[in-house]
C-alpha cells in the first residue's frame, strides 16, 4: 500500500515535469526572478561570511587586550596631513609609568633608507622598534617561518636564523646595532655571514647583530603584496636619533593588563595624552585629539558596518527579485490553469479530489521555483568573486546559504503557486469540461 | 426486483439569472436498472445535459433526491462526490476529452491514479491494457491521442470509462464528432458492452442512436418523458 502511494507521488512529479517541460522557454523566463533572487541571497551571505572571516583574521593580529595608537591624520588641501603634536617616543616611555592599567608599550617608527655594504646598496625600509619587537611579531600572527607547521607555536627565538636581537639596554642607549631581514642579508652580503660586520645606513654606521629566518605571510592573499624578508630592524631610539632630522611620530601597540578593562585603559591613555599634548576642551565641550586609538572592537564595528551596508543592498535586491519572481510564477500558473481548464475538468470527472488538483499545480510551481533556485545557487556562487571585488575583497561562500537559498526558492513556489492551484481545484467540473 | 442503479425522485435543477429563475430540470422521476441501455433524447436546451450532469455527480440538484445504487447523494460533500464519481461513474464525451500529453494507456489508467493506495503502478498498467484490449486498441497503448483517429480516441475514452467497472456509463453525444461509419462502430461497441452487463445511458439527439437502446427517455423544456421506442414512433 505504502509503495503505491509513493508511486503516485512520483506520478504527480512526472506529470508536473511533463507539463513544465512542454513550455520550456516560458518556464525558463519565469524562473529568472527566482534565479536572480537566490543568487543575491548566496552573494549576500557570502559577503556577511567574508566580513566575519576578515574580522576573525583581525582578531588574530590585534589581541583582545591591545590598543593601537597613532598620530591622527586629517584631510587638508586634498592631502592627508598629521594633526597637532607628534606622538613621540617619550610619550610612549612615560605612558608605561603614568597609565596604571597598561603593562607594555611596543613602539615602532619606519623610514625608507639606503643600506650599503661594500659595493652592494639596497633601498629598504628600516623599522625602529623596542626590544620586545619579536614578541610583537609572534603575537600578531601575521608572519611565520617558511614551511612552518601551523600547529606548533612560534617562539621569538625561532624567528632568528643567526645572532641575537637587541636588548632593552641597547634601546635605551640608542646603540648602533641592527637585525637584517633574510632577503636584505642576501642582497648585501651575497651569502657571506653578516654577523659582526658593519653596514652603512644612510650616513650612519651600524653593527649587524642578527639575521632573521625566511618568513612568509600567514595570509596567503597578502604574500604577493609585501615581502616580510626585506628590511631591517634597529632600536627605535637609534632610528629617531640618527635617521631623522626632527622627532618622528611613532606607532604604538599598548597592552592593557586586563582585556576586560580595555575601555578603561583607553580612557586613561586618552586623559594622559590630552594632558601631555595640552589638548583643551573647546567651546562646544569637545576635544580635538591629535591621536587615534583602535581596539579589536573598533575594527569589528567598522567591518560589520561596511558589510551591513552592502548586505542591506543585496537583501533589498534579493527581496525585490524574489517577489517579482514569485509574482511571475503566479502569473504563469494562472495562465497554465486557464489553458488547462478542460484537463482539470477531465481529472475532476474521473474522480480527482480538490487536494489532488492543488498538489498537481503546486508541484508544478515548486518545480519551476526550485529549478530557478538551483540555477540561482550556481549563479550566486559564480558571482561571489564579483561581490568580493565590490566589497573590498571580502566574500566567502557560506555553506549554509545553499540549503537556505533552496528552501527560500521552494517556499516562493509554494506561496505564489498556492492561489492558482486553489483556483484550479475550485473550478466547476461542468464549466471546466465545457471550456473551449 | 433488485435495487435500481439509478433512481430519482422529483429531481429539479434551477438557475438564477439575475431576477429570473430558469428551471432546467423539473421534477424528473427516473428509474434505471442494472444492465439497461437507455437513450436520453431531446433538442439542445431541453435539459438533457443538466440531467446527465446530475446523474454523473458533476452537479447538485436544487431539490428532489437522486439515489445512486440506493444511496442518496444530496448530502455528500464535494470530495465525497468526486470519490463516488471516480468509482461508480464512467464518462464518455462528445469531444473525447483525452489528456494530450498522456499516452493512451495513461489516459485509461487516470481514474485509478486518483484512488490513492489502491492500485500499484503495475496493476494500473495491467488493467489499462486489459481495458484497451476490450476496445481492440491493445497495440495503441503507447500512442498519444494526437496520433490516433477519432474513432480510436473515442475507444480510448470508452476504455477509460470501463476501467473502474462503474455502476453506469454516461455517454454524452459519443458519436457527435465522428463520421457515420465510425459512429456506428462506437455504438456497436457500446451495445456489446451493454450485452456484457454494463448499464449505459447515452445522451443524443440522433434518432439512429436510440435504435440501440432498450428504453428511450425524452426531454422537452426541462420535463422528462418516457417515450415509445423511436422506430415504433417513427
Amino acid at each position: 500500500m505504502k509503495a503505491s502511494y509513493r508511486m503516485s507521488l512520483l506520478d504527480l512529479l512526472r506529470t508536473a515535469l511533463r507539463s513544465v517541460s512542454a513550455n520550456k522557454l516560458r518556464a525558463a523566463l519565469t524562473m529568472l526572478g527566482v534565479v536572480i533572487g537566490v543568487a543575491s541571497v548566496i552573494a549576500m551571505l557570502a559577503l556577511g561570511n567574508g566580513a566575519r572571516a576578515a574580522v576573525d583574521a583581525t582578531f588574530q593580529s590585534l589581541g583582545a587586550n591591545q590598543i593601537q595608537i597613532g598620530q591622527r591624520f586629517t584631510m587638508q588641501d586634498g592631502e592627508l596631513q598629521p594633526t597637532g603634536k607628534t606622538l613621540t617616543f617619550s610619550d610612549g616611555l612615560d605612558m608605561l609609568t603614568s597609565v596604571p592599567l597598561i603593562e607594555r608599550v611596543e613602539m615602532s617608527a619606519s623610514k625608507t633608507v639606503k643600506a650599503r655594504f661594500g659595493k652592494n646598496t639596497v633601498e629598504i625600509n628600516v623599522t625602529g622598534t623596542t626590544a620586545d619587537a619579536l614578541d610583537g611579531i609572534v603575537s600578531s600572527g601575521d608572519v611565520q617561518p617558511v614551511g612552518w607547521n601551523s600547529d606548533a607555536p612560534i617562539s621569538a627565538e625561532s624567528l632568528l636564523a643567526d645572532g641575537r636581537f637587541f636588548s632593552t639596554d641597547e634601546v635605551f642607549a640608542g646603540a648602533p646595532v641592527c637585525v637584517l631581514g633574510y632577503q636584505t642579508a642576501l642582497d648585501l652580503f651575497s651569502g657571506d655571514n653578516p654577523i659582526g660586520e658593519t653596514i652603512w645606513i644612510d650616513r650612519t654606521r651600524c653593527l649587524v647583530i642578527g639575521v632573521a629566518v625566511e618568513l612568509e605571510s600567514t595570509d596567503v592573499q597578502q604574500r604577493y603584496r609585501s615581502d616580510p624578508n626585506e628590511g631591517l630592524l634597529m632600536p627605535i631610539s637609534t632610528v629617531i636619533q640618527t635617521l631623522y632630522d626632527e622627532e618622528p611620530s611613532v606607532y604604538m601597540v599598548v597592552h592593557a593588563k586586563d582585556a576586560e578593562r580595555i575601555d578603561e585603559a583607553k580612557e586613561q591613555i586618552k586623559e594622559y595624552l590630552r594632558a601631555r599634548h595640552q589638548i583643551e576642551q573647546d567651546a562646544d565641550g569637545n576635544y580635538q585629539d591629535d591621536f587615534d586609538m583602535t581596539t579589536r572592537n573598533d575594527i569589528l564595528g567598522q567591518q560589520q558596518e561596511a558589510a551591513q551596508t552592502f548586505s542591506l543592498l543585496l537583501t533589498a535586491m534579493a527581496t525585490v527579485s524574489l517577489l517579482v519572481g514569485g509574482i511571475g510564477i503566479m502569473n504563469v500558473m494562472m495562465v497554465s490553469v486557464t489553458e488547462r481548464t478542460r484537463e482539470i475538468g477531465v481529472r475532476l470527472a474521473v474522480g480527482a479530489k480538490q487536494k489532488d488538483i492543488v498538489s498537481q499545480f503546486l508541484l508544478e510551481s515548486i518545480l519551476i521555483s526550485a529549478s530557478g533556485g538551483l540555477a540561482g545557487i550556481v549563479l550566486g556562487i559564480l558571482a561571489i568573486p564579483l561581490a568580493a571585488a565590490l566589497n573590498q575583497g571580502v566574500a566567502l561562500l557560506y555553506p549554509g546559504s545553499i540549503p537556505l537559498a533552496f528552501g527560500v526558492a521552494v517556499l516562493i513556489g509554494i506561496v505564489f503557486g498556492l492561489y492558482p492551484a486553489i483556483r484550479a481545484a475550485r473550478l466547476d467540473p461542468i464549466e471546466a469540461l465545457r471550456y473551449e | 426486483m433488485s435495487e435500481p442503479v439509478i433512481r430519482s425522485e422529483k429531481l429539479t435543477r434551477t438557475y438564477s439569472m439575475g431576477e429570473s429563475v430558469i428551471t432546467a430540470l423539473r421534477e424528473a422521476d427516473l428509474t434505471i436498472h442494472a444492465g439497461e441501455f437507455i437513450a436520453l433524447m431531446g433538442a439542445s436546451g431541453s435539459g438533457k445535459s443538466t440531467l446527465l450532469n446530475l446523474l454523473g455527480l458533476l452537479d447538485r440538484a436544487t431539490s428532489g433526491e437522486y439515489f445512486l445504487e440506493g444511496k442518496p447523494v444530496s448530502s455528500l460533500r464535494r470530495d465525497e462526490l468526486a470519490d463516488l464519481r471516480g468509482r461508480r461513474i464512467g464518462f464518455i464525451f462528445q469531444n473525447f476529452n483525452l489528456l494530450p500529453r498522456l499516452s493512451a494507456w495513461e489516459n485509461v489508467a487516470l481514474p485509478l491514479a486518483y484512488r490513492k493506495g489502491e492500485f500499484a503502478v503495475q496493476d494500473q498498467i495491467d488493467r489499462a491494457r486489459e481495458a484497451l484490449t476490450r476496445v481492440h486498441l491493445e497495440n495503441r497503448a503507447e500512442h498519444n491521442p494526437m496520433e490516433l483517429s477519432g474513432g480510436e480516441r473515442q475507444r480510448v475514452a470508452i476504455a477509460r470509462a470501463l476501467i473502474t467497472q462503474p455502476a453506469v456509463i454516461l455517454a454524452d453525444e459519443p458519436t457527435g464528432n465522428l463520421d457515420s461509419k465510425t459512429g456506428v462502430e462506437i455504438l456497436r461497441l457500446l451495445k456489446e458492452l451493454n450485452e456484457e452487463g454494463r448499464t449505459i445511458i447515452v445522451v443524443t439527439h440522433d434518432m439512429n442512436v436510440a435504435q440501440y437502446a432498450g428504453r428511450v427517455y425524452h426531454m422537452l423544456d426541462g420535463t422528462l418523458y418516457e417515450s415509445e421506442l423511436p422506430h415504433v414512433a417513427a
